[in-house]
C-alpha cells in the first residue's frame, strides 16, 4: 500500500492513476479541504489533514503503507511563510518519523530545483553536490531548502527507509497549476529585458515516471530530474505560442510580485541559467524522459491557446 | 547578408554539440553564432587586422589556451575566438572564460552566450573540457585587462585554477602571446571610487580623455598580433599543495611572458 501526500495536486493524483494502473493500492492525504479526485482515482481513501498535525498520525495507524510518496511539498504562492513552515518543514519531518515508526520501506520526498537558485555565479549544469544558493537572495524560500536538507540527511540517519530525494527542474503539464504552467498559460508573458536564459521543463508524465522509477529501483539519495532539452527562456514562449513582452530587470522584480503574483526568486530564473544535470538518476534508476519539449510545452498550453499554434518546433 | 559564407562553413564544420533546438546546455547557438562571428570577421578583423602565429600548435580535442589579458574591454578574447574559427585549417570553436560581472550585463551577456563564450566557473571550464572543447583563460583576470600603460606588457600574477583543471582533465595548455591589446585603449590609471560606484571592476582614465571625451573609450586601430607556443603537458596530482601548483603556473607564466617580449621585439609599429 502507499501513501500519497498532496493528493489535491495535479501531479500526486497522475501518480496515483499510474500506480493504480500497475497493480497498487494508494492512499492520498492533503492538507487542503475540497479534496476532489479526478474520476480515474476518485475510489480510494483520502484523508484530509495537515502534515504537521496529529490526525495525521491516524493515517500511518489505519493503513500499513509499504511506500510514502511525499508529493505533497507547498508552493510558495499558496501560502503564507508561516504556514509553509509548519507544512513543508514540520509536516515534513512528521512524514518521515512517521515512515521510520511503521516500517515504511520506500520514501519519495519531491523537493525542486529552485532552491539552487537562478544565480549570476551558477555553473552549468548543476549537479547535486552543488550549494543552494536561493536562499542567499530569497530568504522566503527557506522552507524549501530546510526540507531538502532535512531529508537530504534523513536519508543517512535511517538506512532502514530507503529514501530517494527528487530536485526536479520546472515541472509542467496539462494537470500541472503551479506558478510556471500559470505563467505559461498567460496571454502574454513578460521576460526580462536584454537577459533571455536557458531553461529546462519537465513533463508530469516524466516526472510521474521518475517517481514510479524511484520506488522500483534500488538507489538512494539526492537526485536531479530534467526533462529532455533546453532552450532559452523567450524560445520557450514561441514554443508555447505566446507573445512576450520586455520587462526593465530593476521593475521586474516588483511588477512579477504585485501584478502577476508571481514569487519574486522567479525574477531570478528569467535572467540566469539554473541548469541542472540528472545523469546520476538516469544511471541509478534507468530512467529517461520520454516527451520532446515541446511536445513538453505545448500540451501544457494547449487548452489555454484553444490548440492554435502559431509556428512548428522539434 | 547578416552571415558570411566562410563562417557559416566555418561553423558548420565544427563538431555538433547542440540539441535538437540548436542550442547547447550554456546558450551556444550556432545560428547566432554566425551573425556574431561575420560581425567580427566583417568589423573586427578589418579594424585590427589581427596576424596569427603559431595556429598549428593547437592540439586537436580539448586545450586550454592561456593568455595575456589586456585593453580594458575584451577584443583580445574575441580576436583570439575569432582566428581559431576563421584563420585555423581545422575551425575551432574556442569558449571563452568571461568575468563574473558579464552575466549581468544585459543584451551583450545573451549575445556572448549565444557566440560560445561561457561564464568564468571552474566546473563549467571542467564540464566543457570534458566534453572536448576548447577554452581560452586568462588567468590573470581583470587584474590583468584592467592594466594601466605603466604596467603594459607585464603578466600580473596568474590564478591557480587552470592548472588543477589541466592537471584533473589531462589537458594539454596552449600559450598564447597577444600583442597589440595594451595599445588598443591605453590607460593612464584608473578611477576606483567611480567604478564601485558604476560596479564595474574598473574605470580606466586614457591620455586622450580630455580631449576626446568619451570617444577615448573607442579602441585605437592597433594590429593585433596573436602568438600559440607549444602546447604544455603537465601531469600529476591536481590537488596538490599550492607551492607546488605554483611552480607549474610560474612555468607557463614565464613561458607566455617570453613570448610576449619576443612578439614585442619582432613588431616594428603598433599599427601595421
Amino acid at each position: 500500500m502507499i501513501l500519497v501526500t498532496g493528493i489535491k495536486g495535479g501531479l500526486a493524483q497522475r501518480v496515483a492513476a499510474r500506480l493504480l494502473g500497475a497493480g497498487h493500492d494508494v492512499v492520498g492525504v492533503d492538507y487542503r479541504k475540497d479534496l476532489e479526485l479526478a474520476s480515474d482515482i476518485s475510489h480510494i481513501p483520502v484523508y484530509q489533514a495537515s502534515y504537521n498535525k496529529t490526525a495525521f498520525e491516524d493515517v500511518f495507524r489505519r493503513h500499513a503503507f509499504s511506500t510514502v510518496l511525499h508529493l505533497g511539498r507547498v508552493g510558495n504562492l499558496s501560502e503564507t511563510m508561516g504556514k509553509r513552515f509548519d507544512l513543508n518543514v514540520l509536516g515534513s519531518q512528521k512524514v518521515m518519523s512517521l515512515s521510520a515508526q511503521h516500517r515504511v520501506r520506500t520514501l519519495v520526498v519531491l523537493s525542486t530545483f529552485h532552491i539552487y537558485g537562478a544565480d549570476a555565479r551558477n555553473p552549468t549544469p548543476i549537479s547535486e553536490e552543488e550549494p543552494l544558493r536561493a536562499g542567499f537572495e530569497f530568504p522566503e524560500i527557506a522552507d524549501a531548502i530546510q526540507l531538502d536538507n532535512m531529508a537530504w540527511a534523513w536519508v543517512y540517519q535511517h538506512p532502514e527507509v530507503r529514501t530517494t530525494v527528487l530536485r526536479p527542474c520546472n515541472v509542467i503539464g496539462p494537470h500541472i497549476h503551479n506558478t510556471m504552467a500559470t505563467f505559461l498559460r498567460m496571454s502574454r508573458v513578460p521576460y526580462v529585458a536584454g537577459f533571455n536564459p536557458m531553461t529546462q521543463f519537465l513533463h508530469e508524465d516524466d516526472l510521474s515516471g521518475a517517481i514510479l522509477s524511484a520506488i522500483s529501483g534500488t538507489g538512494r539519495g539526492v537526485f536531479n530530474v530534467a526533462g529532455r532539452d533546453m532552450v532559452p527562456w523567450r524560445t520557450a514562449l514561441e514554443m508555447c505560442s505566446v507573445r512576450g513582452f520586455p520587462l526593465p530587470a530593476a521593475l521586474s522584480r516588483r511588477l512579477l510580485s504585485v501584478v502577476f503574483h508571481q514569487p519574486e526568486y522567479l525574477v531570478n530564473f528569467l535572467k540566469y541559467p539554473c541548469i541542472i544535470n540528472d545523469a546520476a538518476f538516469r544511471r541509478t534508476f534507468g530512467w529517461r524522459p520520454l516527451l520532446t519539449l515541446d511536445e513538453t510545452l505545448w500540451t501544457t498550453v494547449e487548452d489555454a491557446r484553444k490548440g492554435v499554434r502559431r509556428s512548428e518546433f522539434g | 547578408m547578416l552571415v558570411d559564407p566562410d563562417v557559416a562553413a566555418a561553423i558548420d564544420a565544427l563538431p555538433n554539440h547542440t540539441n535538437s533546438y540548436g542550442y547547447d546546455a550554456w546558450g551556444f547557438n550556432p545560428n547566432v553564432a554566425k551573425r556574431g562571428y561575420t560581425f567580427g570577421k566583417r568589423i573586427v578583423f578589418p579594424y585590427f587586422r589581427p596576424e596569427a602565429f603559431g595556429l598549428n600548435n593547437i592540439p586537436n580535442g580539448r586545450v586550454l589556451i592561456v593568455g595575456n589579458h589586456s585593453g580594458q574591454l575584451p577584443f583580445d578574447g574575441m580576436i583570439v575566438a575569432l582566428v581559431c574559427l576563421l584563420a585555423a585549417k581545422q575551425p575551432r570553436l574556442v569558449r571563452a572564460m568571461v568575468e563574473r560581472w558579464f552575466p549581468d550585463v544585459p543584451y551583450v551577456s545573451d549575445l556572448l552566450w549565444r557566440c560560445g563564450a561561457v561564464l568564468g566557473d571552474p566546473i563549467n571550464c571542467r564540464n566543457l573540457l570534458l566534453d572536448d572543447q576548447s577554452i581560452l583563460v586568462f588567468p590573470e583576470g581583470v587584474r590583468g585587462s584592467g592594466k594601466t600603460w605603466s604596467h603594459r606588457y607585464k603578466l600580473a600574477p596568474f590564478g591557480r585554477g587552470f592548472m588543477r583543471l589541466a592537471l584533473q582533465t589531462d589537458t594539454p595548455i596552449v600559450p598564447c602571446a597577444i600583442i597589440g591589446g595594451e595599445e588598443s585603449i591605453p590607460s593612464l590609471f584608473n578611477v576606483d571610487f567611480l567604478a564601485r560606484l558604476l560596479g564595474v571592476p574598473y574605470l580606466p582614465v586614457p591620455p586622450h580623455l580630455p580631449v576626446a571625451g568619451l570617444l577615448a573609450y573607442l579602441p585605437l586601430p592597433v594590429r593585433f598580433r596573436i602568438y600559440f607556443g607549444k602546447p604544455i603537458y603537465e601531469s600529476g596530482r591536481h590537488d596538490d599543495e599550492d607551492a607546488v601548483i605554483d611552480e607549474r603556473v610560474s612555468r607557463v607564466t614565464s613561458t607566455i611572458q617570453d613570448m610576449i617580449d619576443d612578439g614585442l621585439k619582432n613588431r616594428r609599429s603598433i599599427f601595421r
